[in-house]
């Protein structure tokens, strides 16, 4: 794996357990500064558990993921402070604080890490609220949005400091198609004005072809291949295949088990 | 036949690990808890909204179980005092048993119905939709943000509701003795305060104290280890451990009370 | 990140110079809010402006507002790269007046 100059994020060798079963087998790769990264997979497949390592939620068994310079994995809690105010998380359900209004909940990372004035923080608030068209909604409680609009309040949030990193957590489930593009599009807007660089966990082929500079398509805790959109729609492996064209596994049916399985409820 | 036991012997050491491993997390918890308070500055704001929520609105139920319970002890003691001609003693009687042991105690159960469960379920809520997940990658200290508030909030709340617990008892026993069954106020005050003694008010701020901190720290924990402890997450997960919650705390504050008493006593 | 600020015709002319951050913009406001509160016109001179945050621009949405209050301007110039992507981003590019060069401005 070589290390370029370039790459804000390197995963190298990453091992990781839950309990006793092996979750990720030996994982690497990289992601340069300015990328769109989109990370793909059916369920359990371990793309979550990889977010939430990279994101040091979790602490693996070996390896190693550097972020912006940083060993996450050894760092102390200092380094890993400042460096998390460089990164933005945007959960799968926006994961907002109930006891607080939308615009309170978008404000905290700014109340807690900055010594902006008020005012400019209100501003800020409200620009990113109208980024996300939520203007207006400031004032709400999260209980009276909807999956949609929480989901884009959590992205608000995630973003609110600009940040160079941003980690966005299954970006189009539960949102209709015309929020998903929206949502997209916005993905896109966000890395070039702001020069993010974005990891999308996603299933979702029609965005991730839409997005992503590169994917990385990960099958039982393993890299299966990490290309452009070209190279993984010529991609030989048959997983690959099946994947894009939503092909159901190939089963082999034994005839002789199936009505064993069928009338006897055994394997 | 052998099979049959060890199975037995290994269930009941997965119960033990399960109890000792508990405990640790519970342990480690209250430690981190605590250890806020010096890593960090005081976290005045949220635990003046936690004071609200802990202290000021579980009052009317301090009220009205405050009242009963002294009720019902004054009639208790009435009954038995009366046949040995000492029903001038029942001032200094209610006023002790409350004090001292039911006070605290009673306290404590209505602290944790209406906000043990609560803040349980709250913080296991919290749990599940990943909102300490977005705590700790925003940089934003679980432990000092949302804990220690509410510690602190049940420390300081918990003892002033016990003595409003014992004071609407002993008014609830002003009522039943002295207005209904005509003991002499003179006798009913005087004799109590007589009778008390410092450290009898002592024991009772410490016993409440401790409840407070047990009380707090077993729901909290019990919320936020929701997803290490409880076999289902979601829904399920939040409502087996709000129960698990009230149980332990329950026993916790009676085990703790027995300590006290012995000790003080 | 430094600032200069010049006197241009009847305007204050602010010139930003690298990155306006969050540590940083606070400086900013400060002179801002100060030149339109003692009752300036203000030019902000983007030109060797490298990055501007979201505080930047909310400093300035604030500094325009109190301007417009005031029957006063605040103009940008040389708006480019990245500090002209995030204005087209936030739409702001169609609230504040901006100009390529000062040629634009007479007396």
């Amino acid at each position: 794996m070589t290390s370029s100059d370039k790459s804000i994020i390197e995963v190298n060798d990453l091992v990781t357990h839950y309990g006793d079963r092996k979750i990720l087998k030996d994982l690497n790769f990289s992601v340069e500064k300015g990328e769109i990264r989109v990370i793909m997979g059916g369920s359990g497949s371990g793309k979550s558990t990889l977010l939430n390592h990279m994101l040091a939620l979790l602490t693996p068994t070996s390896g190693s993921i550097v972020i912006d310079g940083v060993d996450v994995v050894n760092a102390n809690r200092k380094t890993l402070l400042k460096l998390r105010q460089k990164m933005g998380v945007a959960f799968q359900g926006g994961a907002l604080f109930s006891s607080m209004t939308v615009g309170e909940n978008i404000k905290l990372p700014l109340q807690h890490h900055t010594k902006l004035d008020e005012h400019t923080i209100d501003i800020m608030t409200r620009l990113k609220l109208e980024l996300m068209n939520l203007a207006g909604y400031e004032d709400l409680m999260p209980s009276e949005l909807s999956g949609g609009m929480l989901k884009r309040a959590g992205l608000a949030r995630a973003v609110i400091m600009d940040p160079k990193l941003l980690f966005f957590d299954e970006p189009s489930a539960g949102l209709d198609p015309v929020t998903a593009v929206e949502l997209d599009e916005l993905i896109l807007k966000l890395r070039d004005a702001m020069n993010m660089t974005i990891i999308v966990v996603t299933h979702e082929l029609e965005s991730a072809f839409k997005i992503a500079d590169k994917i990385t398509v990960l099958f039982d805790g393993e890299i299966a291949i990490t290309g452009t959109v070209d190279e993984i729609k010529n991609s030989k492996d048959v997983r690959i295949q099946n994947m894009i064209n939503r092909r159901a596994r190939d089963e082999h049916l034994d005839a002789e088990q199936y009505i064993k399985r069928l009338t006897t409820g055994k394997n | 036949m052998l099979t049959v036991f060890k199975a037995k012997i290994e269930h009941l050491g997965g119960v033990g690990i399960n109890i000792v491993e508990s405990s640790g997390r519970l342990g480690l918890f209250l430690f981190n808890t605590l250890s806020r308070l010096w890593m960090y500055r005081f976290p005045l704001e949220e635990t003046i909204k936690q004071l609200l929520f802990i202290g000021a609105k579980t009052v009317p139920l301090i009220l009205i179980s405050g009242l009963f319970t002294g009720m019902v002890v004054a009639l208790q003691f009435y009954d038995t005092l009366i046949r040995f001609g000492s029903v001038d003693l029942l001032g200094a009687a209610v006023a002790m048993s409350l004090i001292r042991e039911l006070g605290p105690v009673m306290a404590a159960l209505m602290v944790i119905a209406r906000v043990g469960s609560a803040a349980c379920a709250e913080i296991g809520i919290m749990r599940n939709e990943q909102q300490f997940d977005a705590l700790d990658c925003m940089a934003i200290d679980s432990y000092h943000y949302v804990m220690l508030p509410r510690l602190i909030a049940a420390i300081i709340s918990v003892p002033l509701l016990t003595a409003m617990f014992d004071t609407f008892g002993i008014g609830g026993g002003y009522i039943v003795g002295v207005l209904i069954h005509g003991v002499s106020d003179g006798a009913y005050l005087v004799g109590m305060a007589d009778t008390i003694i410092w450290n009898d008010v002592w024991m009772g701020i410490v016993k409440s104290f401790l409840f407070g901190l047990v009380i707090m720290c077993v729901c909290l924990a019990k919320g936020f280890n929701l997803h290490i402890e409880q076999k289902q997450s979601g829904a399920v997960g939040v409502s087996q451990a709000t129960t698990q919650a009230v149980v332990l705390s329950a026993v916790l504050m009676l085990f703790v009370d027995y300590i006290v008493s012995s000790l003080m006593l | 990140m430094t600032f200069v600020q010049k006197t241009y015709l009847h305007y204050q002319l602010l010139a930003l110079t690298g990155e306006v951050d969050l540590h940083n913009s606070p400086q900013v406001r400060k002179q801002l809010l100060a030149i339109v509160g003692s009752g300036n016109s203000v030019i902000v001179d983007f030109s060797e402006l490298s990055y501007i945050d979201s505080s930047g621009i909310a400093t300035l949405v604030e500094a325009y507002n109190l301007a417009k209050n005031k029957q006063l301007s605040l103009t940008i110039v040389g708006a480019r790269g990245a500090p002209l992507q995030v204005m087209e981003l936030t739409h702001l590019n169609k609230v504040f007046p901006m100009i390529e060069t000062l040629d634009e401005i007479k007396g």
